[in-house]
């Protein structure tokens, strides 16, 4: 329960809903209690034949349900109060540490499982703070209260109460543990059975072309089956578990009414015990399977708790410099003995690279898959720090820089072309939330999207819906582009984000590069050798490591590893293989 | 309507098979709620034997027997009803495990039956949530709700009985309040629905917001939008918080309520009960035994309106479930050929004629293609995306069925072929990979399950990825992780490739990947298809040119026409739409 005190704080913010939720439980809690008391009153009333303290009585009991459903409704009320006012804020504190994570903190998590926590696991907490001040703060009251009552009312066999709950709790206790065990196994069982599903949905095609259908039937009917197993023994204990519960109470009922009247000459007065003792008893045992229950629940929004906790408790593994200035940083770029591996690396991805590029130059950047091209270009925008070694940017060590700062000075242009809901203006000036029409315009035009975006009647009002659905993979890439060249800054990242454009339009953005941006410092990472050939300086990557740089002749002559890149694209007549 | 009528159908259909434990199940709770119903009033008879016990005790002529029997009664009735209930939940516990069980194994053995259509039209998750969520889903209600109501509603009725039997006057005062509560209950239902549906929309909206801001969280980092982001999250996670305190506000006030009105209702028993007594229409002993018995009725009596409405959403959602599974049912099979030609091996060639088709019926993706592909040769397409590629290829294998025109298999229409047979001699390599979790070998051996371990070697060779593995610790043994991450795509592509080689199929689809593979690791899947076609009748869809020069014969799809056809020399000597794709490719000017 340690993971409950991130709640504390805000539970401080709703003070007096928490105070007057409580009230409310104290009250219905008591008058659901008092209830079989007063039925005792006023069987003795009746027995005495006193008529007012009948009619009294009476009233108290009308009075009590009364005040029961008043008391209940208020409880709600202050519960939900409570509950949405501590998971919504308990939600934005979450969201704000993940904005304030470094891009390395949020792939650790990975997205989905943060939305999961976002969602799931704060309906857990809501549903959980819910019954907290609906349930189980009455739980207490109700046990204690039933308890005493149940030993006040006939006190001589208070021996019968205490083993009615000691029975129940040891017969509780003993069948949690085997379900706990089986529950276990059956979530095992679980997982396999919708990881089973997956693969075939996703390999639906590989099934049928192989026939193997019959036989994945077969496999998961064997999966299904164990399962299936699992589900009947839990069934079973299940299906103990109430009817045992009630057999104990039962048969201490029978028990007590039994020495009741054995002994009914020497305490008369006992005959009127019975009906409000029976109440009690039957309180007490539904109380306790209801807490029972609660606690099960209890224990999944304790995970949750912990889920959330966990994501508070990490701390941004990059921070930036407040003080610094947040005037742009320059266009000269400088890698000092670079090293840099993934959180979840075991091998460095980046080794002991060193280069210095200035302002307003075109750099290349090419190498096999997982050489560590996009990673480098990472490390330009600070989306991770190196291990070891220092990257500048106009002379500042970017450890010691303003975010704003840093962002002002370095675009980028991703990889995989990112839209957000909204419109494509909104898009467009996530670059520079100032820009003016004509300058998303330029920037459009030199991305060659001003063309497919000019053909929309609401031109740069057009909408983007949900996932971009309704733009194409090239569509997209040029958007992205455009995005980063709204922003206008001294540095220009393309991380390979002219794949999807065909070969015409990409050599349009490019000309448009070299032309119209000659003051900005602009990285091309790409697969194709043709995209960066006109770079001022070519960067080679393999495994990790910066093994040439040079103009795309000078590589040609001097780096094998360049070589082979460019001879795999040539067509095969042109090596002479035909 | 006819969704409920829809999903009760379903429940229907799979319970059927059980209707011997169901009749057991029932004549267990109509002997248990029966008992349970009968047992206070032994409980009220023991109150009033020792009352009158009292009272004779003062005249000295008491007879404290009836008591004992009274409450020896009850307990019996008691013991009867836990025991009845016991073995009622036992046998109710196995059969709805049982079927539920019947009901998924149905479910993924009709999805291996069914058109891969319904694959590409339907999300991997929403299909998915059937297995995980509304099979759940329909379990938790077979166990807790819907054999509750049943025998909920034979102690209802029973007890309504029950206590008309004992004392009518009292029995009309206990359910007196019943209409109004009714009233009340239906309107708060009507309204938590709609609050419920509410906070779900608020909450799906919210959930897209924080999945787009985080999975697109490099671009809002790298353009300094974090506080806009968390700005924004304020709006959506404050129409939550507002929808969200309705929803649980109005269902959650339908319990106290209920509690309290039982209360109530308890008061207005006992008034009555009192009253009874007072003015002398029953004695003191008998009328304190009837309230004994109403209070403990009352209770029992309200005891299915409370349950019923708290176990309303489970039945809502149970409901849902089977209707979306029997909406899965009724989808239509592949259709198999039972009587079909069997094939084996390919003597002539395989041929497209004339064929239109279209993924729906609105918007045609080929308008007559033909093209033909004889034994031994290797055809390659080629053309822009979107120009239809990859549909023959999901024609060829009958993944889909032309719309008209038609494919034949050594002159045999493929519709006529057994479909198992048809597939056994076409073998594909997808554009996207996928391995399945197992060991490597397990893959390799994937078509061909009794394939031997040198068998999956020299597949593996010729997919050139024999090397690879061999090189990890575990060698053919490694175990493929669920989502394939430690592969790159290049290499799960080769192992696919030799899955393909290992069944050894007389005609070949390959489909060359789009994806992100470096110039380097393509050249090796190069060398493997180029194994892998060697002697061997294929069809070849191309992404990248240079990769099929050497082809028989290329054919050039636009838009879904075939605009050129022929080699690599002669289509480049035609100047037209080859040349052009061909020249902007590898253009190294």
């Amino acid at each position: 329960m340690k993971s409950f005190k991130i709640l504390m704080p805000h539970f401080k913010r709703y003070k007096k809903d928490v105070i007057l939720a409580l009230v409310a439980i104290f009250v219905s809690a008591f008058s659901s209690l008092y209830q079989p008391k007063l039925l005792e009153n006023i069987q003795k009333a009746i027995m005495a034949d006193n008529r007012d303290s009948v009619i009294r009585d009476g009233i108290w009991l009308i009075v009590l349900g009364l005040i029961a459903i008043v008391a209940g409704i208020f409880n709600v009320y202050f519960a939900a109060r409570v509950a949405q006012g501590v998971t919504s804020d308990l939600r934005e504190e979450t969201y704000a540490k993940i904005q304030s994570f470094s891009f390395g903190n949020i792939e650790e998590f990975s997205a989905g499982s943060l939305t999961t926590r976002l969602i799931n696991d704060m309906n857990q907490i809501m549903n959980m703070i819910m019954q907290l001040f609906m349930q189980m703060l009455r739980m207490p009251i109700l046990i204690v209260g039933s308890f005493i009552f149940c030993i006040i009312i006939i006190p001589r066999y208070w021996w019968a109460t205490v083993l009615m709950v000691a029975l129940i709790m040891g017969f509780g206790v003993f069948v949690l543990k085997r379900m706990n065990a089986l529950f276990g196994k059956y979530q095992v069982k679980m997982d396999e059975i919708s990881n089973h599903a997956q693969e075939t949905l996703q390999g639906v095609r590989v099934v049928k072309s192989f026939n193997q259908g019959p036989q994945e039937v077969k496999k998961f009917n064997q999966t299904s089956d164990k399962l299936n197993d699992y589900n009947i023994v839990i069934g079973y204990w299940f299906s103990a578990v109430m009817p045992a519960f009630q057999l104990i109470a039962y048969l201490v009922i029978t028990l007590v009414v039994f020495l009741i009247g054995k002994n009914i000459a020497a305490h008369p007065s006992d005959v009127t015990v019975v009906s409000p003792f029976v109440n009690y008893i039957l309180t007490l045992l539904w109380t306790i399977m209801i807490a029972g229950m609660t606690m099960m629940q209890f224990s999944r929004a304790n995970i949750s708790l912990g889920r959330i906790k966990e994501v508070l408790d990490t701390k941004p593994a990059i921070k930036f410099n407040e003080n610094a200035s947040t005037e742009k940083l320059g266009g000269s770029v400088e890698f000092d003995d670079v090293t840099f591996t993934y959180p979840d690396g075991d091998a460095p991805t980046l080794k002991d690279i060193s280069f210095k590029v200035n302002a307003g130059e075109m750099i290349g950047i090419v190498g096999a898959t997982g050489s560590g091209k996009s990673t480098l270009a990472q490390l330009i925008a600070r989306l991770y720090d190196p291990d070891k070694g220092e990257v500048k940017i106009g002379g500042h060590n970017l450890k010691n820089v303003n975010e704003t700062a840093l962002r002002k000075t370095v675009a980028f242009v991703l990889q995989k072309a990112i839209l957000f809901s909204g419109t494509v203006a909104s898009n467009l000036r996530q670059g520079n939330n100032r820009a003016k029409l004509h300058e998303l315009q330029r920037a459009a035009g030199m991305a060659q999207a001003s063309e497919f975006i000019e053909r929309y009647n609401d031109s740069y009002d057009h909408e983007v819906e949900e996932r971009s659905a309704n733009f194409s993979g090239g569509q997209k890439q040029r958007l992205s582009i455009a995005r980063g060249l709204v922003a206008k800054s001294p540095i220009l990242i393309l991380d390979d984000s002219t794949s999807a454009l065909d070969a015409e339009s990409e050599k349009k953005v490019q000309k448009a590069l070299e032309h119209e941006l000659p003051d900005t410092t602009t990285f091309i990472i790409a697969e194709k050798i043709v995209s960066v050939k006109n770079a001022d300086k070519i960067l080679v990557l393999d495994d990790g490591k910066l093994v040439a740089e040079g103009t795309h002749e000078e590589l040609l002559k001097t780096s094998p590893i360049y070589q082979e890149i460019y001879n795999t694209q040539k067509p095969r007549e042109v090596r002479g293989e035909n | 309507m006819t969704d409920t009528k829809k999903a009760i159908k379903y429940f229907a259909k799979y319970l059927k098979p059980y209707w011997k434990g169901i009749t057991v199940v029932i004549v267990l709770s109509l002997i248990s709620s029966g008992a349970a119903v009968i047992a206070p009033t032994f409980l009220g008879r023991s109150v009033t034997a020792l009352t009158t016990y009292l009272g004779d005790l003062k005249k000295g002529s008491a007879h404290i027997d009836t008591f004992y029997s009274a409450l020896g009664s009850m307990l019996a009735f008691y013991v009867l009803s836990m025991v009845a209930i016991f073995i009622a939940w036992m046998v109710m516990s196995k059969f709805n495990a049982d079927s539920t069980n019947d009901m998924r194994e149905n479910l993924f053995s009709k999805f291996q039956r069914m058109f891969v259509r319904y694959f590409d039209t339907h999300q991997d998750g929403k299909l998915l949530s059937l297995f995980t969520s509304d099979l759940d889903n329909i379990f938790n209600a077979m166990n807790n709700a819907i054999f509750e109501i049943i025998s909920q509603g034979i102690r209802f009725i029973g007890t309504i009985i029950i206590m008309f039997m004992v004392n009518a006057q009292l029995a009309l005062t206990t359910i007196a309040t019943t209409p109004f509560i009714l009233i009340v209950s239906i309107i708060l239902m009507k309204k938590a629905r709609i609050y419920l549906d509410k906070q779900q929309d608020e909450i799906g909206d919210l959930n897209g917001y924080i999945t787009e801001q985080i999975n697109g969280e490099k671009v809002i980092i790298t353009n300094g939008l974090r506080q806009e982001s968390v700005d924004g999250f304020k709006i959506y996670n404050n129409r939550v918080r507002s929808a969200m305190f309705k929803g649980q506000f109005y269902s959650g006030i339908l319990f106290p309520l209920m509690n309290g009105l039982n209360l109530l209702n308890l008061a207005i028993v006992i008034a009555m009960g009192a009253w009874m007594i007072i003015s002398g229409q029953v004695t003191t002993a008998i009328g304190l035994g009837l309230i004994v018995t109403f209070v403990e009725y009352s209770q029992t009596y309200f005891e299915p309106i409370t349950q019923v409405t708290s176990i309303y959403s489970m039945i809502q959602l149970a409901l849902t479930g089977a209707r979306r599974l029997a909406e899965v049912e009724e989808q239509p099979d592949e259709k198999a050929v039972p009587n079909g030609e069997e094939i084996s091996g390919l003597n002539k060639g395989v041929k497209l004629e004339n064929v239109h088709f279209g993924y729906n019926k609105n918007k045609e993706i080929l308008h007559g293609v033909s093209v033909a592909v004889d034994k031994g040769k290797s055809v390659a397409v080629v053309g822009p995306t979107g120009s239809g590629k990859t549909t023959i290829m999901n024609l060829i294998n009958r993944f889909y069925d032309v719309d008209s025109g038609k494919i034949t298999f050594d002159e045999t229409d493929i519709r006529d072929i057994k479909l198992g047979s048809l597939r056994n001699n076409v073998g594909i390599v997808l554009q996207d990979s996928v391995l399945f979790s197992g060991t490597i070998a397990d893959n390799i051996r994937y078509g061909k399950p009794d394939a031997t371990m040198d068998e999956v070697i020299s597949a593996a060779k010729q997919a050139n990825i024999h090397d690879f593995i061999e090189s990890l610790p575990e060698g053919y043994e490694t175990q493929v992780s669920d989502s394939g991450s430690v592969f790159s795509t290049g290499q799960k592509q080769l192992i696919s490739i030799a899955r393909t080689i290992l069944t050894n199929p007389p005609f070949l689809i390959l489909d060359e990947a789009t994806s992100n593979v470096d110039t380097v690791t393509e050249e090796k899947i190069q060398k493997a298809m180029d194994a892998v076609i060697a002697g061997r009748t294929s069809f070849v869809i191309a992404h990248r040119l240079k990769t099929i020069l050497n082809s028989d014969k290329i054919v050039v799809l636009k838009d879904g026409n075939v605009i050129e056809e022929g080699n690599h020399h002669e289509l480049l000597k035609q100047k037209g739409f080859y040349y052009k794709l061909y020249t902007d490719q590898t253009a190294f000017e």
